[in-house]
C-alpha cells in the first residue's frame, strides 16, 4: 500500500516511541501528527495510522471518533470553534455564533460552500476570564465581540 | 489579598524562561534539597502541609502519595492532570504558560518521593500553545540537567513527556485520563483496582493536578508547616488560585490564602462587583459541576469544608457569576447539554439519563414544558446521582437538582408562560 | 473459606469469587447485563448494584470484591428502585420489537424488565435510532436494540483475539460496529449472538426460523474436531434449528467455533442420501444389503472407518467384519494429512484443532491405524458426516455405509444410509482422552438406520431363492 503520510509523520512517531512502553500509547500523538498534515482524517489515513502502529483499523476508528479534535469529516481552511459554554454564553457567545451563521448562511456545524470557513460550537476552552473566546484552527482568540470578530475574519485570506 | 502570593506575581510573559525561574523563583533549589532527603520524608512533609488536590476532588496529596507501594514489579508513574476542562476553570493554563518549570520541578520531586522515573503531562488538546511552551521548558531542563539521567549528579533519573489529549472532558477523570494516555478511548475504569496500585500501563501511578504539583517545590523549600499555616482553615493548607468569570467587572485568576475570603468578597472586592452593577442572581462556585448558589448564600467562606456544609463544593475553584440579566433555565440547558455531550457512554444512567435531562430542559426552555417535567427532572437526576461508574453522572445531576430546586419559580414561569419571561 | 451474609443468609465463598456467583450459589439472583463470567468486569450497566452495609453508595455486585463478614442486601428498597431506574433508562430507546425479534423468549432484557422493571415508561422525547451496517454472513446487527453492555466488544478483544467490534462516537450516540460494513473476520462470530443480552446481535442462519420457546434441547458434543466442545442441539419436529455451546470450563468454557456451530446443517442437507441406493437408484434395505454383500463377497476388501464414528460403532465394525469379511484390511480416516493422534495439534489459540473429526483418539485406542492410501479391489467406506473421503480410484468396487451426498453415492456400487452425529447415541474420545457422550437429538433422516441395525440385517442368512421380491414383501 503506498503511503499517504509524509516521512515527517513517521519520523515523529519514531522519536516518540522510546517514551512509551507500548505502541498503542502512540495512537493519540499519531492522530495529531497525521492531522497536522492532512487537516482531516479520512478512512485511508486512519488505516495507514493503524498499519504504522500494528493495530486493527477498527481500533484506530474507535479512538479517533471518541475525541472531538480529530476531524473525521473535511473542514474548511479556517475552522472557527466558538465556545458556548457557561462563562462564554454569559458574555455573549451565542450572539457570535448567530452572527457567523447569518454572515455565511450556514448552520453551526457546517462549512461554507467555498470551503473557506467551518463553524463549530465548542465546550469550555479554559479561557473564561477572557470570554467570549474561540479557537481558530490551533490558536485562541479571546475577548471577542462582533466587531472584533469581523475585523479578524477580514484578515483571513 | 493573600498574605504572600506564590504565583500571581509571576503570571506574565517574562517569567517563562529558565533564567527567570532560576533567578527570581528559587528555581530547582527544591529538587536539590529533595534529592538529598529520604523519599518518605518528602511524602511526610507534603502530608504535613495539608495540601489538597487542586483539580476538583480535594483529596489530601500526601495521603495519595502514601498509597503507592514501595515495591513494584512494573514501573511507577507520575502523571500530571493538565486536562483542565471543568467549565469556568482556567488557572492551570496560566501556570503552564507563565511558570512551566514549577510544574517540571514538582514532578521530579514527586517522582523521587514515590520511586518513579517516568512522568507524563496529560494536557488537553486545545492548549496547543501551552503544550509547545511545556515542550520548550522541558528541553531547557534537559539541557541543564534538571531532567533526564543523573539529575544534579544524584544518580536519580526522571523523564517527562507531554501527551496531548484531543477534546474530551472525561479525560480529566483520572482513570479516563490513564486510558487515554495508553492510547484508548478515554473511558473511566472500574475501581478497584485504584491507580495507586494499577494505573498507567498497569503500574502504580500518582495522578495530580497542575496546581497541586507546582505547590510541591514551595513546600519542600519552606516546609510543610509553613504551607499549612498559610491556609486559614484547619484541613486546608497553602494558597488557592481561583478562576473568576461571568458577569463580573474583573474576571481573571486570583490567588488567596485558602479559606481566607467569602464568596461575597471574591465577587465584590476582587472581581469588582457585578457587570453593569446589576443584581446578582446566581453563583456557580466550583466549576459547572458544583450545585448552584443563590444570592443569599454568598457569605459562606470560600473553601472546601464550608462549601460542602452548604450543599455545594469548591471543585476546581472556578467561580461563575450570573446576574439577573441571564435566564437560569437557559443556563441549565447549556450546562446539561455539556454533560450529555461529554458523557463517555459506558454506564446506563449517565448515557441515557443525561440526554433525557437535556431534552426535557430544552423543551422547557423552548416553551413546551409540562407541569410534570419538574418532578420528572428531579427523579431522573436522583436516579443518576451516586449510581454511575464515575463522577460525571453526579456532576450532571447536581446542577439539575440545585437549579430546579432553588429557581423553581423561573422554571414554572417558563412552563406556564410557554416562554422565557425575560425574553 | 470466608463467610458473608446475603439477604440474611450466611454464605461461604472463596477469595476472588465474584459476588454475583456467590449469591447464585444460594439461589439468589442478582440481575446483570454487562457481566459475563468468561470476560473482564466493566460494571457499566449498573443493573447489579446492591446494598452493602457500611458503604454509602450502592455497589455493583460484579465488581465489588466480597470481603469476610460483608453484609449484602439484594432486595432492599434502594436496590429495587435502582433496578427499576436502570430498566427505565435502558428501555427509553429500545424499540418494542419483541413480536418480531428472534431473541424473544430467551432475552435478558425482556426477562429482567418483567422481573425488575416498572410496567410503564415516562419517556416522551424522541427516540435515538441508528442505521444498521452489515457485519458479514454470520451475524445480523440491529443497533437500535443495543443496550451498550459491551459484551461483544470484550468478546472480540479478549476471546476471539481480533479488535474488530468497536464502539465509535461517545455518550448517547455511541454506536457498536465493525466499521464501514466490514464483515466479521473471526472464526468465532457465532458467539457474538450468544453473548448479546438482547436481539441486537443475532444469527443470520437462525433468523425468523423458529420461536425459541418451541425448541427442545439435547446436550451433546460437537463433532467438528478433536477438541470435543460441549454443545446443545435445538430441534423442533425433528429438525435441528441451531446449536449452542454448553459451558464446560475444562474444554470450551462458554464458546464454540463457527465451523462446529454450523456443522449440524449437513444433517438436513437436501442432497444427503436418505434411502439405500444401488448406484444412483433407490432400493429397499434388504436388497441394498444383499447388493452390498454381493459387491464385496469374495474380494480383498479395504474397510475405511471414519474417525467421526463413535467407539461403539467402531468396535462393532471390528467385531462384525472380522467374521463377515475375514482378511479385510481396516484403517481409520478423517482429516487429510492428519493420519494419527501424533499429527493432531491445535489449529488456533482458542479452540480449534487440526483433526476435523471428533473421535480420532478413540479409534486409535481401539487399535485402528491411519489409512496409508492403499486400496484393495473392493473398498467399504463407513463414516459419519465429517470424515473426508480419500481418493478411491484404485478400487473396482466401493460400498458406502453412513452419511453421503447424492454426488458421492453416484460413484458407489451400493450406498446404505447411516446416522449422523445428531441422530445417534455414542461415546467419543477427545484429544485429551475425555470420554464424552453424543446424544440423539433427531431421528435418522428418511430411511437411514443406526449401524447396529444395519449389521443385524446383514447378519441374517439370505433366503434361498427368495430373491428380490420376497425381501421386498418382507419389508412392506
Amino acid at each position: 500500500m503506498s503511503k499517504l503520510l509524509s516521512q515527517k509523520y513517521y519520523d515523529g512517531l519514531k522519536k516518540l516511541e522510546p517514551r512509551y512502553p507500548t505502541k498503542v500509547a502512540l495512537l493519540l500523538p499519531a492522530l495529531h501528527l497525521a492531522q497536522e498534515e492532512t487537516y482531516w482524517l479520512p478512512p485511508e489515513i486512519l488505516e495507514e495510522i493503524g498499519a504504522s502502529l500494528g493495530i486493527h483499523p477498527a481500533q484506530v476508528r474507535e479512538v479517533a471518533s471518541f475525541y472531538t479534535m480529530y476531524n473525521l469529516k473535511p473542514v474548511g481552511k479556517y475552522h472557527l470553534k466558538i465556545c458556548t459554554n457557561v462563562a462564554c454564553c454569559l458574555r455573549g457567545a451565542d450572539e457570535l455564533v448567530e452572527h457567523c451563521e447569518k454572515k455565511w448562511d450556514i448552520k453551526c456545524g457546517e462549512t461554507t460552500k467555498d470551503k473557506k470557513f467551518t463553524l463549530s460550537e465548542e465546550e469550555c476552552l479554559g479561557a473564561c476570564g477572557t470570554a467570549p473566546a474561540m479557537m481558530l484552527n490551533d490558536g485562541y482568540c479571546e475577548n471577542l465581540d462582533i466587531k472584533k470578530l469581523d475585523q479578524l475574519l477580514d484578515t483571513l485570506k | 489579598m493573600a498574605s504572600e502570593t506564590l504565583y500571581i506575581q509571576h503570571f506574565n510573559e517574562e517569567a517563562r524562561p529558565l533564567a527567570y525561574y532560576l533567578a527570581k523563583m528559587n528555581g530547582y533549589t527544591a529538587v536539590k534539597k529533595a534529592l538529598a532527603m529520604q523519599p518518605d520524608d518528602i511524602t511526610n512533609e507534603v502530608k504535613k502541609s495539608n495540601l489538597r488536590g487542586r483539580g476538583g476532588a480535594g483529596f489530601p496529596t500526601g495521603m495519595k502519595w502514601g498509597f503507592i507501594p514501595k515495591q513494584s514489579a512494573k514501573p511507577k508513574y507520575v502523571v500530571c492532570n493538565a486536562d483542565e476542562s471543568e467549565p469556568g476553570t482556567f488557572k492551570d493554563r496560566d501556570i503552564m504558560r507563565y511558570t512551566p518549570h514549577l510544574l517540571l520541578e514538582g514532578m521530579v520531586i514527586a517522582g523521587y518521593a514515590i520511586g518513579s522515573n517516568i512522568g507524563y503531562i496529560y494536557i488537553r488538546g486545545e492548549y496547543t500553545r501551552e503544550a509547545k511552551i511545556l515542550d520548550a521548558a522541558i528541553e531547557e531542563a534537559y539541557a541543564k540537567g534538571y531532567l533526564g539521567k543523573n539529575i544534579l549528579g544524584t544518580g536519580f533519573n526522571f523523564d517527562i513527556t507531554v501527551h496531548r489529549g484531543a477534546g474530551a472532558y472525561i479525560c480529566g477523570e483520572e482513570t479516563g485520563l490513564l486510558n487515554s494516555l495508553e492510547g484508548k478511548r478515554g473511558e473511566p475504569r472500574v475501581k478497584p483496582p485504584f491507580p495507586a496500585i494499577a494505573g498507567a500501563f498497569g503500574g502504580p501511578t500518582v495522578v495530580n493536578n497542575v496546581e497541586t504539583l507546582t505547590n510541591v517545590p514551595f513546600i519542600i523549600n519552606r516546609g510543610g508547616e509553613w504551607f499549612a499555616k498559610l491556609g486559614k482553615l484547619e484541613k486546608s493548607g497553602g494558597t488557592r488560585l481561583i478562576s473568576l468569570s461571568g458577569h463580573v467587572k474583573k474576571p481573571g485568576v486570583y490567588e488567596v490564602d485558602a479559606g481566607s475570603i467569602t464568596i461575597r468578597q471574591l465577587i465584590y472586592d476582587y472581581g469588582g462587583g457585578i457587570l453593569g452593577d446589576k443584581k446578582l442572581k446566581a453563583v456557580i462556585p466550583g466549576g459547572s459541576s458544583a450545585p448552584v448558589l443563590t444570592a443569599d448564600e454568598i457569605d459562606a467562606v470560600y473553601d472546601i469544608e464550608p462549601l460542602m456544609k452548604i450543599g455545594t463544593m469548591m471543585g476546581s475553584a472556578a467561580v461563575m457569576v450570573v446576574s439577573e440579566d441571564y435566564c437560569v433555565v437557559k443556563l441549565l440547558q447549556r450546562i446539561t447539554k455539556f454533560y450529555a455531550h461529554e458523557s463517555c457512554g459506558q454506564c446506563t444512567p449517565c448515557r441515557e439519563g443525561c440526554k433525557w435531562m437535556e431534552d426535557v430542559i430544552e423543551r422547557i426552555e423552548h416553551g413546551h414544558g409540562r407541569e410534570q417535567d419538574l418532578p420528572l427532572l428531579l427523579e431522573i437526576a436522583d436516579n443518576i446521582n451516586g449510581k454511575t461508574l464515575c463522577a460525571l453522572g453526579d456532576a450532571a445531576a447536581g446542577p439539575v437538582i440545585s437549579f430546579v430546586k432553588k429557581f423553581r419559580a423561573d422554571f414554572e414561569a417558563h412552563i406556564r408562560g410557554g416562554k422565557c419571561p425575560n425574553a | 473459606m470466608s463467610k458473608c451474609v446475603i439477604d440474611g443468609r450466611e454464605v461461604e465463598f472463596a477469595p476472588g469469587e465474584n459476588m454475583i456467583e456467590v449469591a447464585r450459589k444460594v439461589g439468589i439472583e442478582i440481575p446483570y447485563f454487562c457481566y459475563h463470567p468468561g470476560m473482564s468486569v466493566v460494571a457499566q450497566c449498573r443493573m447489579c448494584a446492591v446494598e452493602v452495609e457500611k458503604m454509602g453508595k450502592l455497589q455493583t455486585a460484579c465488581s465489588t470484591p466480597v470481603a469476610d463478614g460483608m453484609v449484602i442486601k439484594t432486595k432492599s428498597e434502594r436496590v429495587i428502585k435502582n433496578q427499576k431506574s436502570v430498566m427505565e433508562f435502558l428501555l427509553i430507546n429500545h424499540p418494542l420489537d419483541c413480536p418480531i425479534c428472534d431473541k424473544s423468549g430467551e432475552c435478558d432484557l425482556q426477562d429482567f424488565s418483567f422481573k425488575y422493571g416498572d410496567a410503564y415508561s415516562r419517556y416522551t422525547e424522541e427516540r435515538r435510532t441508528y442505521m444498521d451496517l452489515n457485519m458479514g454472513p454470520v451475524i445480523k446487527k440491529n443497533m437500535n436494540r443495543c443496550i451498550h453492555c459491551t459484551r461483544c466488544i470484550r468478546f472480540g478483544d479478549e476471546i476471539a483475539g481480533i479488535h474488530e467490534m468497536v464502539a465509535v462516537q461517545r455518550g448517547n450516540n455511541t454506536e457498536i460496529t465493525t466499521i464501514d460494513g466490514r464483515p466479521l473476520e473471526t472464526d468465532y462470530a457465532g458467539n457474538y449472538a450468544d453473548v448479546c443480552p438482547t436481539g441486537s446481535l443475532t444469527l443470520k442462519d437462525f433468523r425468523f426460523r423458529k420461536r425459541a420457546w418451541y425448541l427442545k434441547k439435547t446436550a451433546t458434543v460437537c463433532e467438528g474436531c478433536s477438541k470435543g466442545c460441549n454443545m446443545e442441539l435445538h430441534q423442533d419436529g425433528n429438525v435441528i434449528y441451531r446449536s449452542l455451546p454448553r459451558t464446560n470450563m475444562e474444554i470450551n468454557k462458554y464458546w464454540l467455533c463457527d465451523e462446529g456451530r454450523f456443522n449440524f446443517r449437513y444433517v438436513h442437507d437436501k442432497n444427503r442420501v436418505a434411502d439405500p441406493l444401488k448406484g444412483a437408484a433407490k432400493t429397499d434395505w434388504s436388497s441394498g444389503i444383499d447388493a452390498a454383500k454381493a459387491a464385496l463377497g469374495g474380494k480383498k476388501t479395504t474397510i475405511l472407518v471414519g474417525s467421526d464414528l463413535t467407539q461403539e460403532e467402531a468396535k462393532s465394525i471390528q467385531d462384525f467384519f472380522a467374521k463377515a469379511l475375514p482378511g479385510s484390511l481396516l484403517f481409520h480416516f478423517g482429516t487429510p494429512g492428519i493420519g494419527s493422534v501424533a499429527a493432531d495439534a491445535p489449529l488456533d489459540k482458542i479452540l480449534k484443532r487440526k483433526s476435523k473429526t471428533s473421535n480420532l483418539n478413540g479409534l486409535e485406542q481401539l487399535g485402528f491405524k491411519g489409512h496409508d492410501g492403499s486400496v484393495s479391489e473392493a473398498v467399504l467406506v463407513i463414516r459419519g458426516g465429517r470424515a473426508v473421503l480419500p481418493d478411491l480410484k484404485g478400487a473396482a468396487t466401493v460400498v458406502g455405509i453412513g452419511v453421503f451426498t447424492q454426488a458421492q453415492a453416484a460413484k458407489f456400487a451400493v450406498t446404505l444410509p447411516g446416522a449422523a452425529f445428531a441422530e445417534k447415541d455414542g461415546t467419543i474420545l477427545n484429544y485429551e482422552n475425555r470420554a464424552q457422550k453424543l446424544k440423539k437429538a433427531v431421528n435418522p433422516l428418511g430411511q437411514s438406520k443406526q449401524l447396529a441395525e444395519i449389521f443385524s440385517i446383514w447378519a441374517r442368512p439370505a433366503h434361498a431363492g427368495a430373491g428380490h421380491s420376497m425381501s421386498a414383501g418382507a419389508n412392506q
